[in-house]
């Protein structure tokens, strides 16, 4: 027998029986709906995470910290003390080395390196502007290799920094400053106030000690305080893909090492820092540079990297889904061999009457194997498409729901994982459907067709 | 030629043993209409499943056109049933949701005819029972002489060498019975397919070129025929 007869004989006897064919389809259904979904869903974090990477993250970027452990979550337990190293202790109980300006002049020296930039730990008071009040301020070092969104003002193209007396605001201190709008708050002057408690050299007790002057002692253990001025050079918005929080404000990188040492002078912290980023140059591969200074002992993390970290974390939530998926599949194989039972019993005429004809019991057996293959066939295309079609009605709330971003989708459906979704499903159901074709297949022709 | 030589049927094993056929043993000659008679449980049923190559002899031969079919594989008896055997039951065994179109496609189909030449094959056995118009009706549309015509079209649409017909006429009416019996009969003389009527009805069995008396697996008597 061919085939294609076997196949469109297959197609009718389902079609005879439809109510229970849809019932028994609608559970492969479930299952080919959930995987749908997760396979979108999958892809949509996938896209969306690449967009995030590739809108914030400069791919020639790296992050070093001194300790190789810091990607790692940190060394816990003690470790051996060195006077030279500063070590930070990190809020899960762990600590860390960190970079001190050896380190960093010393990757800046390197010749696939373009520029370092260490995270300047800078303790602000308050800003701000002509006749306003003072409010609080997160203070971030400019980083060009962003793209950021730019309400007012101008901020220079990519690998290309703000000046040194320039600053980027975003958008909240506009109103609170008493601006007309945002764009007449260009080229205005706000101010930044900086405080430290003096730290006293021995030179300088042995000084005081000398002389009696009271009042030095006072100018000595008086808090320092100094006060910065910028000139407001743009006001920047946040766009929906944004990893960075606009709450902080933006210099450059001198005006935070100026002010990062001011604030740190005379303690432990002074230009020491848990974390470096580096640009490597333009046609060097960071993998490359991120050997090397592992070799050195640096902790070195790629853009490549941290994609890939946030694809392990999307990677098991995918996970989850599909386990439900298969979960569904799993009860809906034993729907299939319960109907096929029942359908090789309804049929036992048709069987004897087909054997005595003449129709060898590899054909029955396929028959019926192309049955369930036809009931997975429809199951995966009906849950496929509700799925899309469920999928691509809410994209647009589910969008605007998680504020993603105007043409980010969480849903992305492909044409081939489905289609494979689909065959899988049918083989699935086929092999679900050998049990019940195996009995069709020995089914004696004679016995079947007793007529009592 | 079919020449059935010792054959005997045994069901079951040991203590339950059923002698379903003794050593039967004769000859048909081609084109003969032949009545296997006999009560039920007489073995004709049983008799006619072993020409037939549905089942097997426990002993002897069952010789068709000079092959020994009792010896044959499952696949080649399979293959044989398809090409050389046309059947017809008592209960019709028409598939009631298909149309009589796929009816009588289905021993093609199971042969692994062309689309092409099924079309007319179907088309013309429709013609020779006079279903013609009913094709794309639906078997369980039809009334239980049309549905015995539908599955003698079955039948005969492969052009069988020999054709059985377990009790064609049981389930019908005497004047739907007699057409149905006049159809094979003139198929019979105008084919010249061997046409073996399983029966307990002699008037029918009287109709017959041979008649082959059956009773508790043994032959009884044979009326007809050479010698």
């Amino acid at each position: 027998m061919k085939l294609i007869d076997l196949i469109r004989r297959a197609a009718r006897s389902l079609k005879h029986a439809k109510a229970r064919t849809i019932l028994t389809s609608l559970a492969i259904a479930v299952g080919a709906f959930t995987l749908t979904i997760a396979l979108a869903a999958g892809e949509g974090a996938k896209q969306y995470t690449e967009t995030l990477l590739s809108t914030n993250v400069d791919p020639q970027v790296l992050a070093i910290t001194k300790d190789k452990s810091f990607f790692e979550g940190g060394q816990t337990g003690p470790q051996e003390y060195n006077p030279d190293v500063s070590v930070l202790t990190r809020s899960n109980g762990g600590s860390v080395k960190q970079l001190d300006q050896n380190d960093i002049d010393k990757i800046a020296k390197r010749s696939d390196i373009s520029s370092v930039t260490p995270s300047y730990v800078i303790n602000p008071k308050y800003i701000t502007a002509i006749d306003a009040k003072k409010y609080t301020l997160q203070i971030d070092t400019y980083d060009a290799g962003v793209t950021q969104e730019v309400i007012a003002g101008s901020l220079p193209g990519l690998q290309t920094s703000i000046k040194d007396d320039q600053i980027a605001l975003p958008e909240a201190y506009v109103s609170l400053f008493g601006f007309k709008d945002a764009e007449s708050s260009i080229g205005e002057t706000v101010s930044i106030r900086l405080e430290r408690t003096p730290t006293i050299s021995q030179d300088q007790i042995e000084q005081l000690l000398a002389g009696s002057d009271t009042s030095s002692i006072s100018q000595l253990t008086e808090v320092q305080k100094k006060d910065y001025e910028f000139e407001i050079v743009a006001i920047v918005g946040r766009s929906a893909t944004s990893l960075a929080a606009s709450s902080n404000v933006q210099i450059n990188n001198n005006a935070s090492k100026e002010m990062s040492d001011f604030s740190t002078e005379g303690t432990d912290s002074y230009q020491k820092y848990t974390i470096a980023t580096a640009s490597v140059k333009e046609g060097i591969d960071p993998a490359e540079v991120k050997k090397e200074l592992v070799d050195e002992g640096y902790g070195v993390q790629t853009a490549k990297d941290l994609q890939g970290l946030l694809f392990t974390i999307v990677d098991t939530l995918q996970g989850i889904v599909i386990g439900f998926g298969v979960l569904a599949l799993i009860t809906s194989v034993f729907g299939i061999i319960n109907t096929q039972y029942i359908s090789v019993l309804e049929r036992t005429r048709e069987i004897g009457l087909m054997k005595a004809l003449g129709m060898r019991g590899k054909h029955v057996s396929r028959l019926f194997q192309l049955e369930a293959a036809w009931i997975g066939f429809i199951g995966g295309v009906l849950g496929a498409v509700i799925a899309v079609i469920l999928g691509l009605s809410l994209n647009p709330w589910i969008t605007d729901t998680l504020s993603l971003g105007e043409g980010n989708n969480l849903l992305i459906f492909q044409v081939i994982p489905i289609a494979v979704l689909v065959l899988v499903l049918m083989v699935i159901a086929m092999l679900a459907g050998y049990f019940p074709a195996r009995k069709a297949a020995k089914l004696d022709p004679i016995e079947a067709l007793r007529t009592e | 030629m079919i020449s059935v030589e010792n054959v005997s049927k045994i069901y079951g094993k040991k203590q339950s043993v059923f002698q379903a056929l003794d050593d039967v043993s004769f000859t048909i000659p081609d084109g003969a209409s032949v009545a296997i008679v006999g009560k039920s449980g007489s073995g004709k049923s049983t008799l006619m499943h072993v020409i037939s190559g549905l089942d097997r002899a426990t002993s002897g031969k069952v010789v068709i056109d000079g092959v020994d079919i009792s010896k044959l594989k499952q696949k080649v008896i399979d293959k044989f049933r398809s090409e050389q055997i046309g059947f017809i039951f008592q209960a019709f065994f028409v598939q009631a949701n298909e149309s009589a179109y796929e009816n009588v496609a289905l021993p093609l189909e199971i042969y692994g005819m062309s689309l092409n030449k099924r079309k007319k094959m179907v088309q013309s056995a429709l013609k020779v029972v006079g279903l013609d118009d009913k094709e794309k009706q639906k078997a369980k549309n039809l009334s239980g002489g049309q549905k015995q015509r539908l599955a003698i079209a079955r039948a005969i649409v492969n052009s069988p060498s020999i054709i059985f017909a377990d009790e064609p006429t049981g389930n019908l009416d005497t004047v739907t019975g007699a057409t149905i019996e006049k159809l094979l009969f003139d198929l019979n003389k105008k084919a010249g397919s061997t046409l073996i009527i399983v029966t307990h009805d002699q008037e029918l069995a009287n109709k017959c070129d041979i008649k082959i008396f059956i009773k508790d697996g043994k032959i009884e008597k044979i009326i007809g025929g050479k010698k």
